[in-house]
């Protein structure tokens, strides 16, 4: 069997076939996710919405090669998941997909700069290159002069900003955010979404949120609830 | 990610000094128990190069000392061609011993020695290393010349110093007497002292060496011998050796074989290198579990950080081998602050450390030796560090293997969703 989906040219960038997420503890059984069919064909912000606990995280961390799903066939950027093994997965999440997290996730010791040029360490991109892109990718979000310090010295929205431009870092076609403006007030939340819809001009953008009026400004809107999309 | 691993060291730095003074100790601890087994072992070396092949020969029921109570007689001169010629002997060295008063009951021992040959200490003849501490040793142009290197004990009772060395003389007074010493109707000499040395133990250093031709000349013995140490060519011969050397000499002397240095390995370096290995072991272990709980605190501290880092696309193994730089580094820093002390302090601990903790398990006639032997030569040989880094290398591996396991085992979606 090929990871290669049939007919690459034509696949859309997401495809989701019957994905189900079973958590299970002792005899406790969660379907997160129940029977999940989705495709994403061309290159923009999609939202996905839903009441808390209704497997919205649980849909982005499957199409982010970050966990498994129980059943189902997932294809992303032509790539069968189910097929890769450990280390394809690992440059897969390094070249395909960024991450954007609720609690921006930067790695506090580390410096805006070089936060965002991690994945492109891990990618194996030399250093000065490294250096030069994360600065150009910072002086997009007007972050520059901030390049040297620390998260702790930055405002939630800038650590944010430093988090989203670290997803971009090695330029993937897929950009996942969970909750990105879950822990901002409303005017810096809009900065933020702002930015992601920038972003989403160029590729595709699948952005978890709670705010209908964001939601609203996205080209698709997915709706889920017990597992299971909704229209 | 290495590079990320050393600078995460750094984050929280009570932490890192707390592990770090916790790691110094048993790190000092293995440097001290090494040193220790590096002093026995040179002294078992000496042993085995001065003392198994030899046999000592002294005037039958005396001790040989020229001016001593009841021991005055010596060996004639021709004891020396007859043991010469006997077959498997590799050589002979004579010396000639006369005592001197210090005070109080004390006194230091003069031994005329041949230029060259091994300085043998008094009742330690088997056990002695004297090493030169300041100035030189006798040299073949001494013979005959009033010189004489002594001991760090007769340099303290002199008040000889490295500092007025350069003119330090000593007057023997043959003509003191001592409860045991009797006096000897000849002129006071003094000596120019070129040297002191060190041997270890307080009465190895009361010692005088002066060429056995100027001990002739101020004793007034022309011919005879106080000691005659004989040399035979391997081990394997000197029973034969002996047997002939009893059956040539046995009338005049008493053949003393000293205690083999196959004797002292088999009870003092034995000892010695069971306690310095199990203390080691101890030590090692008291490092892996200090960077044992430290891994395992920062993997837990950092969880969710590694889910992050996996989500943007490192490795288990990769950022696995950041943790384990970071253990490598923490166990550096800590054999870096040990081996700082031991620098410091490793010339007194290894003494006491070995008093206490040693030597009860030792024979008592080397106690005192060993010990002192220690005390100036805290040194460390090659294997010795080559162990003390051996050790550290695998305390920060076996360390923090249990901490890298829970690494590898995580799945970046459990480490960003764990609290
Ligand atoms: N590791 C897990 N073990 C057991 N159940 C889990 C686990 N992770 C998630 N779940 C359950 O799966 C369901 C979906 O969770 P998920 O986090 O995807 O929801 P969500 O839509 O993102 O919720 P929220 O809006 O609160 O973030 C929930 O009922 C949750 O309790
Ligand atoms: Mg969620």
């Amino acid at each position: 069997m090929s990871d290669r989906a049939p007919g690459n040219s034509q696949a859309p960038l997401v495809l989701l076939e019957q994905i189900t997420k079973i958590y299970r503890k002792d005899t406790q059984e969660v379907r997160a996710l129940d029977g999940i069919d989705l495709r994403i064909e061309s290159p923009g912000m999609v939202a996905v919405v839903g009441p808390s606990g209704s497997g919205k995280s649980s849909l982005l961390h499957v199409i982010g090669a970050m966990d498994r799903p129980t059943g189902g066939e997932i294809v992303v950027a032509g790539r069968r998941l189910a097929a890769l093994g450990n280390a394809e997965l690992t440059a897969f999440r390094r070249n395909t997909v960024g991450f954007v997290f609720q609690t921006f996730n930067l790695i506090p010791n580390l410096t805006a700069l070089e936060n965002v040029a991690l994945p492109m360490e891990f990618n194996g991109v030399d250093k000065r290159e490294r250096r030069r892109r994360a600065l150009a990718l910072l002086d997009r979000v007007g972050l520059a002069p901030r390049a040297t310090h620390r998260p702790g010295e930055l405002s939630g929205g800038e650590q944010q900003r430093v988090a989203i431009t670290r997803a971009l870092a090695n330029d993937p076609p897929l950009v996942l955010a969970d909750e990105p403006t879950g822990n901002l007030d409303s005017t810096t939340g809009q900065l933020i979404y702002e930015l992601l819809e920038e972003i989403a001009r160029g590729r595709t953008v699948i952005v978890v949120t709670h705010a209908e009026p964001l939601a609203q400004r996205a080209k698709r809107v997915i709706h889920i609830q017990d597992g299971r999309l909704v229209s | 990610m290495v590079l990320l691993g050393l600078r995460n060291l750094f984050r929280a730095k009570t932490r890192l000094a707390v592990a770090v003074l916790l790691l110094a100790l048993p790190a000092f601890l293995l440097l001290v128990l090494q040193a220790i087994l590096t002093a026995v072992e040179t002294h078992t070396e000496t042993l085995k190069r001065n003392v198994d092949n030899s046999l000592q020969l002294r005037a039958r029921g005396s001790m040989g000392h020229v001016n001593m109570q009841g021991n005055e007689t010596i060996l004639p001169q021709s004891a020396l061609d007859t043991a010469i010629r006997i077959p498997g002997v590799a050589a002979v060295e004579q010396y000639l011993l006369a005592m001197t008063p210090t005070e109080g009951h004390n006194f230091a021992m003069i031994v005329g020695v041949n230029p060259g040959e091994t300085r043998r200490l008094e009742s330690h003849g088997e056990a002695g290393n004297p090493r030169i501490v300041a100035g030189r040793d006798l040299t073949a142009a001494d013979r005959g010349q009033r010189v004489a290197v002594i001991g760090q004990g007769v340099a303290r009772w002199a008040r000889i110093t490295s500092d007025n060395l350069a003119s330090a003389t000593l007057t023997l007074d043959l003509k003191r007497t001592h409860p045991v010493i009797f006096a000897l109707e000849r002129p006071p000499a003094t000596l120019r002292i070129v040297g002191v040395y060190a041997s270890g133990y307080v009465f190895g250093d009361m010692q005088l060496f002066v060429p056995i031709d100027t001990f002739r000349e101020i004793y007034g013995v022309p011919e005879g011998i106080s000691w005659l140490f004989v040399r035979a060519v391997s081990a394997d011969r000197l029973p034969e050796v002996e047997a002939a050397l009893r059956r040539e000499l046995g009338e005049a002397a008493d053949i003393i074989a000293p205690i083999a240095a196959a004797e002292f390995e088999r009870t003092t370096t034995r000892a010695v290198r069971r306690f310095s290995a199990i203390g080691s072991a101890l030590a090692a272990a008291l490092m892996v579990i200090v960077v044992f709980f430290v891994t395992l605190i920062n993997v837990r501290e950092r969880t969710r950080e590694i889910g992050t880092l996996m989500a943007l696309g490192a490795s288990g193994a990769g950022v696995a081998a950041s943790f384990l730089a970071e253990a490598l580094a923490l166990a550096a820093l800590g054999a870096t602050a040990g081996a700082a002390v031991f620098a410091v302090a490793g010339s007194l601990v290894p003494g006491q450390l070995f008093g206490v903790a040693v030597s009860p398990f030792l024979p008592a006639q080397y106690k005192d030796a060993l010990r002192g032997a220690l005390a100036p030569a805290a040194g460390l040989g090659p294997s010795g560090a080559g162990w003390f880094l051996l050790a550290t290398a695998f305390a920060a591996c076996a360390g923090s293997a249990w901490g890298l396991r829970q690494v590898v085992k995580l799945s970046p979606v459990e480490a960003i969703r764990h609290e």
